[in-house]
């Protein structure tokens, strides 16, 4: 819609942007049948890793497009993937996604198939993407590992932005609340044989206060910025070339109030990360094979420094990542009904941080893999992938992902669906190599896996260790962490445009890892390391519903169950060996396992409604109820995990609502209200600071 | 309505008089003391250190679990109390803390299931600065937690000590902040320096010298 207004010509104007993403990602056997010309948002490449209807593919895939975001009033994409059934955003070190209830660490995020790196914590800070120039975003629930690799545990969120290569421009500006300003500038152009698209976007917000009387605010003044430029030139009519340019400044002037123990201490700095990347192919389509040789350079310098007031202290954090990929993939066309995709790639990643050692020294990984699927149309009614990936580590043990999808439709109106994946996600830097001594908090550390053992070594010369623990003989060199992925799922097409999604799902992740006990030091002090300890088990219901109630009305509607599970707690309970305290009586009594919550930070019940009002003539409103249960967040009862009433924090509603319209051919007007209610939890929601509102316009050309 | 209440104070009389009858007559004396013992500080926080470490005075709450009473520090060098407070340290009369026979061993299981000292206990017996009771989180009977800075009484764990005198007891630890009542793990750092080390806990004193607790 967001373009259809300006084109007259909307179909040709639909099948050009098609060819345009065949060109990018694709497989050249797909002709452009009324089929698939339909609507460019019925076309998914995430979930096989090529250009699909999106009511083909097996496998649990949803996406969002240009009109809903626009219409959402989203600005980054953590706006929009909260407004997702089954998608919730953690606010911890970053606004982190949350997929069938694995957590951030275990979710691929793409950007046009490249994943983006610069995690702290294991979580992708989602504020950094700006989504103002995005096509539209696809969501793939389950694990992906066999074609993806390493974090595709949870799901794979691909961002897709606009390299249509068709001669526009447009111009947006938006201001809100906190003195929030957004601009941005798309301009693409096909030149003879060359797409350039390019855009920018400036990002600047004067953050806010929840918590009264404090120097710190909740959120910090900030500004961001992205610029991408992407080039793609057709070198004959089989050949093609291009290169994408992308980089990312975020820029938070830091006032930090750190109370050590008791003291108000503060602090004065800014914290700044840079993010760029690099993403040349080269393409050649013949007429059953197109192979495709791809690069990928991207880093992360991330640099954080702080100043004590009243004293010369400072604190300076910095944290380079480096990493660079050659890929392969060759898609073939065996037959009308059978496809297969083949690739293999080398990766080689380093990482150099103060929170290691020194910045001197480069700590390095490199991964080799292969990736091959087969699709196979076995009847009209049934359609079967296979595939698997396997990555040879030097750092760590390799590992083997398949995945299995089958999809079954008896007719036109129903589809049932089932595939089992296997999912990874490598130890990171941080649990190889963090070197970390916190003197304010019980003076305890944390030991990467692989400095660990020469750490406490040096320690004991030094007479500083008490005991070294049981666990310490287990110290080894960390394994992937593995899932298991099963989805069931069904999709019915009712009459009158109503259509009801149900997914069943359920992971099973083992060789979690944790951070244990390895010894305790002189002065009462304990040391961590990381181990594959623990198993984990998510599994859940995602119910979706999208119903056409007018010709102007629209509603959809999806609810989301969830029940998480740290299993070796679970046996714990089972054997009764777990207690917890009650909260009026202070005594303690066995668990059972109907009191055990599961994992923190995980809503049994969340939901969403959203209502939108869209005219002929250019004008819409939208209103959007978005429900999430309440989550556990802190052991009150010394038993470490999450069971008492006053370990949780309080479920909510949020109602946004948005309207706009469009004039003049080329202006386009929208106001928001995020929030509206104005729900506020200051110590468990610091990202949402009450209501909201904004005012945007954009001018295309 | 009176002569009613009238008649329900004779029969209620009867029957109390009746029951105290019996109990002289049939049960032996009661021997098993059972008490809450409420906000007992044990060297709260006085200021903070020149570097900003919360610190107390460094003296010991005694406790008598025999008479059920706090006993003054002038009396540390003697058999009159049974078990120290000091912050998260506990100890024992005894060994290398006290005059007394005093030890202790740490139980897991909940105090009401713990019926009987078990036949295969060792009591520990204070070695400073190693005390029966490990003072140590997750070891002894607390966790501390760093990133929420709160000390809890770890659940199912019960404290069995010999007393001074050499007679037994279980003790379970409530809580460690004033009132009885653990900050929020959200509420600020002053708030929960400022009122921790105040112990409520319950206990159970076998004065007959058995290992019974029932």
């Amino acid at each position: 819609m967001k373009f259809a207004i300006q084109y007259r010509n909307l179909k040709s104007f639909l099948t050009y942007l098609f060819s345009s993403v065949l060109v990018i990602y694709s497989n050249g056997q797909l002709k452009e049948d009324s089929l698939f010309t339909q609507s460019l948002d019925n076309v998914v490449v995430t979930a096989t890793r090529t250009p699909r209807l999106m009511g083909n593919v097996a496998i649990p895939v949803s996406v969002i497009n240009a009109k809903t975001l626009y219409q959402s009033g989203s600005l980054r994409l953590n706006d929009i993937l909260a407004e997702q059934t089954g998608i919730n955003i953690v606010d911890n070190f970053g606004k982190g996604v949350q997929v069938q209830g694995l957590s951030s660490e275990y979710t691929l995020i793409l950007v046009d198939g490249e994943p983006l790196i610069g995690r702290t914590g294991g979580v992708l800070d989602l504020s950094r993407i700006s989504v103002r120039n995005i096509r539209k975003i696809e969501i793939v629930k389950g694990p992906s590992s066999s074609l993806y690799g390493s974090e595709a545990m949870g799901g794979v969120i691909n961002i897709i932005t606009d390299g249509s290569g068709i001669n526009k421009s447009d111009f947006g500006l938006r201001y809100g609340r906190f003195n929030t300003l957004d601009g941005s500038y798309n301009f693409s152009r096909r030149v003879k044989k060359t797409d350039v698209t390019a855009s920018v976007n400036y990002n600047r917000s004067a953050g806010y206060s929840l918590k009264p009387n404090q120097q710190q605010k909740t959120v910090e003044p900030f500004w961001k910025t992205v610029q991408q430029l992407s080039l793609n030139h057709q070198l004959s009519q089989r050949w093609k070339l291009g290169s994408g340019f992308r980089r990312n400044v975020t820029y938070i002037d830091n006032t930090i109030e750190v109370s050590n123990q008791g003291i108000a201490v503060l602090s004065k700095g800014f914290e700044r990360n840079d993010e760029y990347n690099i993403t040349p192919y080269l393409q050649y389509k013949g007429d059953k094979i197109k192979t495709t040789l791809r690069g990928y350079i991207t880093g992360f310098e991330s640099e954080q420094l702080l100043s004590v007031k009243g004293s010369a202290d400072t604190y300076n954090d910095r944290f380079n990542q480096l990493f660079s990929r050659v890929e392969n993939q060759t898609d073939w066309q065996i037959r009308e009904q059978s496809a297969f995709t083949f690739g293999a790639g080398h990766i080689e990643e380093s990482v150099a941080s103060n929170r290691y050692d020194s910045l001197a020294t480069k700590r390095k990984n490199s991964i080799s893999y292969f990736f091959a699927q087969h699709e196979e149309r076995l009847t009209r009614k049934l359609t079967a992938i296979g595939g698997f990936r396997f990555d040879a580590n030097k750092a760590y043990a390799s590992v083997w992902s398949p995945k299995m999808a089958l999809q079954f439709k008896p007719d036109e109106k129903l589809s049932i669906n089932i595939s089992y994946g296997r999912g990874f996600k490598a130890p990171d830097f941080r649990q190889l190599y963090l070197n970390f001594t916190n003197l304010a908090a019980g003076a305890y550390s944390v030991f990467g896996s692989e400095v660990a053992a020469a750490e406490l070594q040096r320690l004991s010369a030094l007479q500083q260790i008490d005991q070294v623990t049981g666990v310490m003989g287990g110290l080894a060199a960390l394994k992937p962490e593995v899932s298991g992925g099963l989805n069931l799922g069904a999709r019915l097409k009712l009459k009158d445009g109503m259509q009801i999604s149900a997914n069943l799902f359920r992971n099973d992740i083992t060789n979690m890892i944790v951070t244990d006990i390895v010894a305790f030091k002189k002065n009462g002090g304990q040391i961590y390391s990381y181990f594959n300890l623990k198993s984990a088990l998510t599994q859940g219901l995602e119910l979706d519903l999208d119903k056409r109630i007018s010709r102007t009305f629209t509603l959809k509607a999806g609810y989301q169950y969830l029940y998480t599970a740290d299993k070796d707690v679970l046996a714990q309970i089972r054997k009764g060996e777990i207690f917890q305290r009650e909260l009026t009586s202070g005594s303690s009594v066995r668990m059972k396992t109907a009191d055990y919550a599961g994992l923190p930070l995980r809503s049994k019940h969340s939901a969403n409604l959203k209502l939108a009002y869209e005219t002929a003539t250019g004008f819409f409103a939208t209103t959007r109820l978005f429900y999430r249960g309440r989550w556990g967040t802190f052991d009150q009862d010394g038993n470490g995990i999450i069971n008492r009433s006053d370990e949780f924090a309080k479920g909510f509603l949020l109602v946004n609502a948005s309207a706009g319209l469009s004039f003049r051919k080329h202006w386009k007007l929208m106001a928001g209200l995020d929030n509206l209610l104005n729900y506020k939890d200051v110590l468990n929601l610091p990202g949402t600071p009450g209501r909201v509102g904004y005012i945007d316009i954009q001018f295309n050309f | 309505m009176k002569t009613r209440s009238i008649i329900g104070s004779v029969l209620a009389a009867v029957v109390i008089f009746q029951s105290c009858t019996k109990e002289e007559t049939a049960v032996p004396q009661v021997t098993l003391i059972q008490s809450i013992v409420k906000d007992i500080p044990a060297d709260t926080i006085v200021g903070l250190s020149p570097i900003g470490q919360p610190v107390g005075v460094g003296k010991f709450t005694f406790y008598s679990l025999e008479t059920n009473a706090v006993i003054p520090n002038t009396d540390s060098n003697s058999t009159k109390w049974d078990i120290g407070l000091r912050g998260s340290t506990i100890i024992t009369n005894g060994g290398t803390s006290g005059p007394g026979k005093g030890g202790a061993f740490i139980y897991v299981g909940t105090f009401d299931e713990l019926t009987k000292v078990p036949a295969d206990s060792t009591f520990r017996v204070d070695a400073a600065p190693n005390y029966a009771i490990t003072a140590s989180s997750n070891r002894g009977w607390y966790l501390y937690t760093p990133q929420t800075n709160l000390v809890t009484p770890l659940p199912g764990r019960v404290l069995v000590f010999k007393t001074a005198s050499g007679k037994y007891a279980k003790v379970e630890i409530l809580n460690y902040y004033k009132g009885g009542v653990t900050p929020a793990a959200t509420a600020p750092d002053n708030i929960k320096i400022f009122s921790q080390r105040y112990f409520t806990f319950k206990f159970a004193y076998q004065a007959d010298g058995t290992t019974n607790f029932k």
